[in-house]
């Protein structure tokens, strides 16, 4: 796959540092004004030593009331602007689903199944292409029902699994954190292919008995980067409830995906989706500050629908027997590249540091005005932050774009290691990674942490997340008794 | 003179430091008012969905499309036909293609997709042409579809077909039954006080041909009977300026889940029967269930919405009653203290569930027969259309040009969860739109609502 031309690509990002800087300059007008004020009375303090102000203050004659008026203006002033400002988003705690191991699908029990299922031969050599060159492990699980020779994908099997997967892992929070569930505010949950009604967050409602006026929305069809859409959603919700907590729940439910046709490009989620679920805490009180894991920075959403191609690269169709599958395109790779910068114009200005910023004008402006032929300075977005966490979509996927990011290998082991162990968990596998990243004690307080979604529609979502306190290992998670093993080297082709 | 006109450097100084000072902090002030003028929440405007004639449901359909099912024997006929000829819907409701050409059974994907695109498009493009917004200018997307949800969701297909820009909010909602309207605002009015001046579209409708039930179970065939295809698109926006425009405020909204009941939960639930086939199951425990629902759904919105000399009397009536009460328990062991909702509303738009729902609801609030009659003609006109039937009777009331400026609408409807949902608007200006039902709004009410199948099978209530 030829590589996307880096030029056009700071093109656009120019436009935007122009209009920051202005933006910026406007903005903070009076700090600009400021400070060279302030900078000129404390001189003139200074040159005129302690006697003088003494001296000075005296001759104010300023009184009690006078005193007692500037201290409330003060106050009042400092309350306002405090008060103005954004609550922040605080992630207090997360739990990942740990699926038993009755139901792991190792390659053998994948192909064997396939070989019964499947009466087409070339599709089964297809899948079995696909498998070895995945980048899945032999540890990824299928829900029950898939285990049936044919699968059987019943609603009640669906529910069975949602209530497996989910239930889990909010038990496995609960445990974690001490969470009461009457103490729920806000839920939201996201599962793109199973939307049964009553809705999952119904469901979990039920279960759980929470509150009657708890504010819950169930987001479904919106694919592999959900998750960041629910968390998009939950944070606006926590800004405008003070002393909240939202409950975000993020799965995929397999049960009633499976592909029964011979479609290639429908057979590849057979392959590559696996089973999966993440539930998150997140939290805007002041009280959580302090045993928060992480806090939410930045979300950044970018939804390339408009363009047709982009539109029809993951679309849920019925093949010519009518059998319904989701069908993936030849153009996944480029159009997730062009989504990723995308979003990257977006969310440089925001995250970028001063140094790289200012050394981008800096270039732009010898550009400008000195020598037009200086080449372009690209920002080093490895150096906003200190972890990755990209969908694990396929192993094609996360290679493009290590390229295209110009990533090294350790920046993308979390993907690679989950895609491994876990398989593609859709919308839930960025948080099996940043899990990962936690088990293996490398996530220290003040490191920043990028996560990119990917999904149909064609959306690219990002979320940046900066860390509150070191965490401590071992953790208690899906990695708990397998992280000693990892990283594993995974080589190009696994003979099958 | 010479003292007064010398300014010393740091006089000057300290002036421009208390200007400086007192500048922020009435910049300060300002951001936190400018902050409230967010929180308004605007109904630019709605276009409820209309489709094609070709579309409607006759008696003769009806019973054609129920014929068809071999597996029904008589009495499972006679029940689904004494369902229909008391449902209180007439013969203009309408139905998905695929049911009336006879695919019910097996809709296709393409089946599924075209009803639901067709009553997207013609209602996003009419509201687009009304309002004069440009779709490039759309900043939120909500779409609530309760029963069907493809991959790309249906808010992508929106933003695909009318280009949107790339930092579109998009939300696709799905699963949340009847009443994910009131769930669609609060979302909408979530995002408003994160952002100024911003414009939101937000699509309710049902998917009625992938959930045909083919099967013999008589809870789940009474879905069959009752929902009908409709669907409404309408436009939110918090920006100030498009206030004298816009044609409602949103004064409040309050949300009752009773879903840590069992029982609520499992009242209204897509399941599959004992032959393995997915139908909608509405159980017998359903109406107690939207009862209790609905008392807690009053029980906060009472406060915010009667004025405080209404709330004062229900607490001294409620105070006398239990004084009575506790004097002589058998005569007044069944009455309960109601309260006058109309002091506070004064237009109701009730969910259409059913005729029996709307008569339940409508004598529980204190209602006469002028204030139900919106709900009760949007159900004969367009039969349960699911989340959008209450646009239809909002539309229903403006189309009778009863909205009048600073009356109040309340808007009240039930889901499966088990949900009662609510929220009060506020008419800004004398509405006239006769929208959806522009063409038949003068015989509306109708001399007689007995129901046009009453005529061929009135027999069923007989037998």
């Amino acid at each position: 796959m030829p590589r996307a031309p880096l030029p056009e690509f700071s093109s656009s990002v120019r436009l935007k540092y122009v209009k920051l800087g202005y933006q910026h300059l406007v903005d903070n007008f009076v700090t600009f004004l400021s400070i060279p004020v302030m900078v000129a009375v404390g001189l003139e303090l200074v040159r005129r030593g302690p006697q003088e102000i003494v001296g000075l203050w005296r001759a104010l004659e300023l009184d009690v009331i006078h005193i007692l008026c500037s201290v409330f203006v003060i106050v009042f002033v400092a309350t306002v602007y405090f008060m103005s400002r954004p609550r922040p988003v605080y992630l207090v705690e997360y739990a990942c689903f740990k699926p038993p191991s009755n139901c792991r699908v190792p390659f053998s029990t994948f192909m064997e199944h396939t070989r019964l299922i499947n009466s087409d031969e070339k599709s089964v050599q297809f899948q079995m292409r696909i498998l070895e060159r995945s980048g899945l492990g032999e540890e990824t699980c299928l829900p029950p029902a898939n285990h049936y020779i044919p699968p059987h994908p019943t609603m009640e099997a669906s529910r069975a699994e949602a209530q497996l997967v989910i239930f889990s892992a909010i038990d496995d929070l609960i445990r974690k954190t001490g969470l009461k569930p009457k103490d729920i505010d806000i839920l939201v949950v996201n599962c793109s292919l199973f939307s049964p009604t009553p809705s999952l967050s119904a469901m979990i409602i039920n279960k759980y008995k929470l509150r009657s006026n708890i504010r819950s929305f169930n987001l479904s069809g919106m694919g592999c980067s959900a998750g960041l859409i629910s968390i998009d959603l939950a944070r606006d919700l926590l800004q405008v409830h003070p002393g909240s907590n939202a409950l975000v729940i993020s799965t995929e439910i397999i049960t009633p995906n499976f592909y029964a046709g011979n479609q290639r490009a429908m057979l590849l989620p057979n392959c590559l989706f696996r089973m999966g679920a993440a539930a998150i805490l997140l939290s805007n009180r002041r009280r959580d500050a302090g045993r928060a894991k992480y806090r939410l920075v930045h979300v950044v959403r970018t939804h390339k629908g408009a363009d047709d191609r982009a539109y029809r690269c993951v679309y849920e169709e019925e093949d010519a027997e009518g059998h319904t599958g989701i069908s993936l395109s030849k153009d996944l790779m480029a159009i997730a590249g062009e989504a990723l910068k995308s979003n990257i114009t977006t969310i440089g200005p925001l995250v970028l540091p001063m140094s790289e910023q200012l050394l981008f004008f800096l270039t732009l402006v010898v550009r400008k005005l000195i020598n037009p032929k200086r080449k372009p300075y690209i920002p080093d977005f490895k150096k906003a932050f200190e972890h990755l966490c990209i969908h694990a979509g396929g192993r094609a996927v996360i290679d493009e774009l290590q390229k295209n990011l110009e990533l090294s290998a350790a920046h993308v082991e979390a993907s690679r290691m989950t895609l491994h162990r876990f398989g593609n968990t859709s919308s839930s596998s960025l948080w099996y990674e940043l899990n990962y990243i936690e088990s293996k004690g490398r996530m220290r307080r003040g490191d920043r942490v990028w996560q990119i979604g990917f999904g149909s529609g064609f959306k690219c979502n990002s979320a940046v997340w900066k860390c509150m306190r070191t965490v401590k290992t071992p953790i208690d998670g899906p990695w708990s008794e397998c992280i000693h093993r990892y990283p594993v080297h995974i080589p190009e082709v696994v003979k099958l | 003179m010479h003292t007064v006109l010398s300014v010393d450097a740091m006089d000057l100084l300290w002036m421009i430091a208390t200007v400086l000072f007192l500048y922020s902090s009435l910049s300060f002030l300002w951001k936190a008012f400018d902050c409230r003028r967010n929180q308004n929440c605007y109904l630019f405007d709605y276009v409820c969905y209309k489709p094609s004639d070709d579309r409607k449901l006759s008696t003769e359909l009806c019973s054609d499309v129920i014929k068809r099912n071999k597996r029904l024997s008589m009495p499972d006929y006679k029940f689904l036909l004494k369902v229909v000829v008391n449902s209180g819907i007439s013969e203009e409701t309408y139905g998905p293609r695929s049911i009336i050409e006879g695919r019910e059974e097996s809709p296709t994907l393409d089946d599924c997709d075209d009803e639901v695109d067709d009553c997207m498009y013609s209602t996003l493009d009419e509201l687009f042409h009304r309002t004069g917004i440009s779709p490039g200018d759309v900043d939120v997307l909500v779409v609530n579809i309760s029963m069907f949800a493809p991959a790309p969701s249906l808010t992508s297909r929106i933003v695909n077909r009318y280009k949107m820009r790339e930092d579109v909010k998009t939300f696709n909602l799905s699963g949340m039954g009847s009443s994910a309207s009131p769930i669609a605002i609060d979302l909408v009015n979530n995002v408003f006080e994160t952002r100024k001046r911003t414009l939101a579209v937000v699509i309710t409708s049902e998917s009625i041909a992938p959930n045909w039930y083919c099967g013999t179970d008589k809870s789940m065939m009474l879905g069959n009977c009752l929902f009908r295809s409709g669907g409404c698109s309408f436009m939110l926006t918090n920006d100030p300026s498009l206030k004298h425009r816009a044609k409602m405020r949103l004064k409040c909204l309050v949300r009752a889940h009773s879903g840590a009941n069992d029982d609520a939960y499992s009242c209204a639930m897509q399941n599959e029967d004992t032959d393995g086939r997915v139908g909608f199951h509405l159980s017998k425990s359903l109406p107690k269930v939207a009862v209790r629902a609905f008392t807690e759904n009053l029980q906060a919105l009472a406060p915010k919405v009667l004025p405080v000399g209404e709330l004062a009397l229900y607490v001294i009536r409620g105070l006398r009653h239990r004084l009575r009460r506790s004097k002589e328990t058998k005569a007044y062991a069944g009455t309960a203290v109601r309260v006058n909702f109309k002091s506070g509303v004064e237009h109701f738009c009730l969910h259409t569930g059913g005729a029996a729902v709307i008569d339940a609801v409508g004598s529980a609030l204190g209602l006469n027969k002028y204030d139900v009659e919106p709900a009760r003609m949007t159900l004969h006109r367009w039969g349960n259309t699911s989340a959008s039937s209450l646009w239809y009777v909002l539309g229903y009331m403006e189309a009778k040009k009863r909205l009048r400026r600073k009356d109040r609408v309340l808007m009240l409807s039930f889901g499966a969860g088990f949900k009662c949902n609510s929220c009060l608007w506020e008419v800004l200006r004398d509405l006239e739109d006769g929208g959806a039902w522009e063409d038949c709004i003068q015989a509306y009410p109708p001399q007689s609502l007995v129901n046009p199948f009453m005529d061929k099978f009135g027999w069923v209530n007989e037998a």
